[in-house]
């Protein structure tokens, strides 16, 4: 029932986007649906809340899908003063898939069975694919075409993994999450282990996680602004929260290390192609398409450590998606200013464009953790785990990668924001404000989390 | 009747390491699908009538006509060469059907002793199935080929999930909405566009973005 009232809105505002043809009309529609789906997110996140259990939604859902409501929210803020070059029936398609997408996010999020999320995770797919592609453009074309093949191939396998998930369990005839735990003592091992390597691979590829991520510096540099904002912050969460819960059904059958073990592999693998990436290119966008692997990579690291690391890995995920989004939609800003992709032909970002400068440099220094971002508290926490884990040598590999990404990112964003400009640009408000919001968010919410766990 | 069947599924694998001709792979792809047509009709008592028809149909109309139908037609307009041009030989690729045939058949007699409704010779022939369409992708440069070896993949996919059939019915239905939903867009929308904006469909053309 709850998964008709997310679809609801999406599907009627794409009717009704497809017979008025009306451009400021689509903008509104995206507005109000953000604007709703903020309001569910609210409802569900008070801790008095009885929706949540109504609908049967656990706390990690509720703080995935509020997650993505507060983005979706700055995303439909920032399109609003977006220029429009869009022909009116492509602003129609924009219009649905955009809330197609974050409507298959939504039920993907909030669903516990399996084959549901996987359905859903899919259907991500397909939007957001036509989402990149939007541009026409030989390198957006191209972008699209890897996403949508790569990640297909991502997600065939990751049902081959379900598939043998239902073999490992001969007497189950449900894939609810609940039943699967309930049933974990008769789950033959060998075949969880093999689904689990499966679903890693598969729902891994759409996660963004090293080896497997040769899709998303593509798919993110060339997707339009709000949109890798979206992409970014919210739909790597998504694709994320199975293998969590997958990690949970591997704990309940005691097989808890071997999952551990391939997520601090996979995680030190991606800050490691980060690092490298992020010393070498020179387009921003892509810069930042590498910190969000990276970034995946610490929260696989922080849920490969379990107990109270849970916890900073959650602190990770949400400061991760609002700082993030944050810095591409900035990205957006700068692109507009300076119309160039490369961070050494760009120069003088305070001058040009002091909010959009200071955005910047705070975005910067928010995700490379510096204090009060909630990435400082997370990263120390997984730091501190693995000393206490007695992980010497994976903590030092991990200060290294993270300082040199550090400096990486540093090196990009001083030279964007310092030197002489050349013109003054201003830039419409709404241009300002959700990034302002978002970097808010991030701090203040890790408060709201520790409410939400008492 | 079901084993025959399987039977000629997994020689269409061997056949598809040794031929040289993109619509031999094409004509492949049609008699997979009248296979797995024919395999749903011989489980019809493990579906519900509307389940039954919605996967039959799927079968029949996506896996059998609209998509060789649709590739073929590509392959005609976009002037494609039509021959596979893969970067390994077909002694090689010939042997690594057979390491993979090995491999899937000694899986499959495991799966039976844990499953008891899973059926090992169906078994191996869908993994077999799933291996196989990973290895043309990975083996050839032209795009029309890799799509080719995705949908080789899915209907690997589509006859394991058919072997879980009996345990559990909606599993199937799901593994054909992959089929719908994502060969309707690679096919239709992107081949299409991406064809018109790059003048031969070869992977190596799509080097653009890189680092």
């Amino acid at each position: 029932m709850l998964y008709i009232y997310l679809w609801l809105f999406p599907l009627l505002a794409g009717a009704i986007a497809w017979i008025l043809k009306n451009r400021t009309l689509n903008r509104t529609l995206v507005l109000s649906h953000a604007a709703l789906h903020l309001g569910a997110g609210i409802a569900f996140a008070l801790p008095e809340s009885a929706l949540a259990a109504r609908f049967g939604i656990d706390s990690l859902s509720i703080w995935f899908f509020f997650i993505s409501s507060v983005l979706y929210f700055a995303v439909a803020l920032y399109s609003l003063t977006q220029k429009q070059s869009l022909s009116i029936r492509q602003s129609g398609i924009y219009t649905f898939c955009l809330m197609a997408f974050v409507a298959s996010m939504d039920v993907a999020n909030l669903s516990r069975d399996l084959g549901l999320i996987w359905v859903f995770v899919e259907t991500t797919t397909l939007a957001s694919a036509m989402l990149i592609s939007f541009e026409h453009r030989k390198q957006s074309l191209e972008a699209a075409w890897k996403y949508l093949f790569i990640c297909s191939i991502g997600i065939a396998l990751a049902f081959v993994g379900i598939l043998l998930l239902v073999i490992a369990m001969p007497n189950n005839p449900s894939l609810t999450l609940d039943t699967v735990l309930a049933l974990s003592e008769t789950i033959s091992p060998f075949w969880l282990k093999v689904s689990f390597v499966f679903m890693l691979i598969g729902f891994g590829t759409k996660v963004g996680v090293a080896p497997l991520h040769f899709w998303l510096p593509d798919a993110h540099s060339e997707a339009p602004a709000p949109v890798s904002a979206l992409l970014s912050g919210a739909l790597l969460n998504t694709a994320l929260l199975p293998l969590l819960r997958m990690k949970s059904v591997m704990d309940a059958c005691h097989l808890g290390n071997l999952a551990s073990q391939l997520f601090l592999v996979l995680g030190l693998a991606s800050m490691f192609i980060a690092a490298v990436f992020i010393l070498k290119i020179k387009n921003y966008k892509r810069l930042l398409a590498y910190s969000s692997i990276e970034n995946m990579g610490i929260i696989l690291i922080a849920f490969a450590m379990g107990g109270w690391m849970k916890t900073a890995g959650m602190i990770h995920i949400m400061g991760h998606s609002m700082i993030k989004a944050a810095f591409f939609l900035c990205a957006g800003n700068v692109y507009s200013i300076f119309g160039k992709k490369d961070y050494d032909k760009c120069s003088g970002l305070l001058g040009a464009n002091p909010p959009s400068g200071w955005l910047w440099l705070l975005s910067f220094m928010f995700i490379v953790g510096m204090p009060p971002s909630p990435l400082f508290v997370s990263e120390f926490f997984i730091a501190m785990g693995l000393l206490k884990s007695g992980y010497y040598a994976v903590l030092a590999v991990y200060f290294i990668l993270l300082a040199s990404i550090a400096y990486g990112l540093g090196r990009a964003s001083l030279n964007i924001t310092m030197g002489k400009p050349e013109k003054h640009v201003p830039l419409p408000f709404l241009q300002y404000l959700p990034q302002t919001l978002l970097l808010l968010g991030a701090v203040l919410l890790p408060f709201l989390l520790m409410y939400l766990l008492n | 009747m079901a084993d025959i069947l399987l039977v000629i599924f997994g020689v269409s694998l061997l056949f598809a390491s040794i031929t040289n001709m993109l619509s031999s792979i094409v004509r492949i792809l049609i008699a997979q699908g009248m296979i797995l047509f024919v395999l749903t009709l011989l489980k019809t008592t493990e579906f519900n009538a509307w389940e039954f028809a919605f996967v039959a149909l799927e079968t029949i109309v996506f896996k059998t006509v609209l998509i060789p139908w649709f590739i073929s037609d590509t392959i005609n307009k976009n002037g494609i060469k039509r021959e596979v041009e893969p970067s390994v030989s077909n002694f090689f690729s010939l042997g690594s059907m057979t390491a993979i045939f090995a491999f899937a058949f000694f899986i499959a007699l495991w799966s039976g002793k844990v499953n008891q409704n899973l059926y090992p010779l169906h078994f191996g022939i869908a993994f077999a199935a799933i291996l196989k369409g990973l290895f043309i992708i990975i083996a050839n440069k032209k795009l029309i080929t890799h799509l080719m070896g995705y949908l080789i993949m899915e209907n690997g996919i589509f006859l394991l999930s058919l072997a879980l059939g009996s345990q559990m019915p909606h599993i199937v239905s799901l593994g054909v909405s992959l089929d719908i939903l994502l060969s309707i867009l690679i096919a239709v929308l992107f081949l299409n566009k991406i064809s018109s904006t790059f003048e031969d469909v070869d992977s190596d053309e799509l080097s653009t973005l890189r680092d």
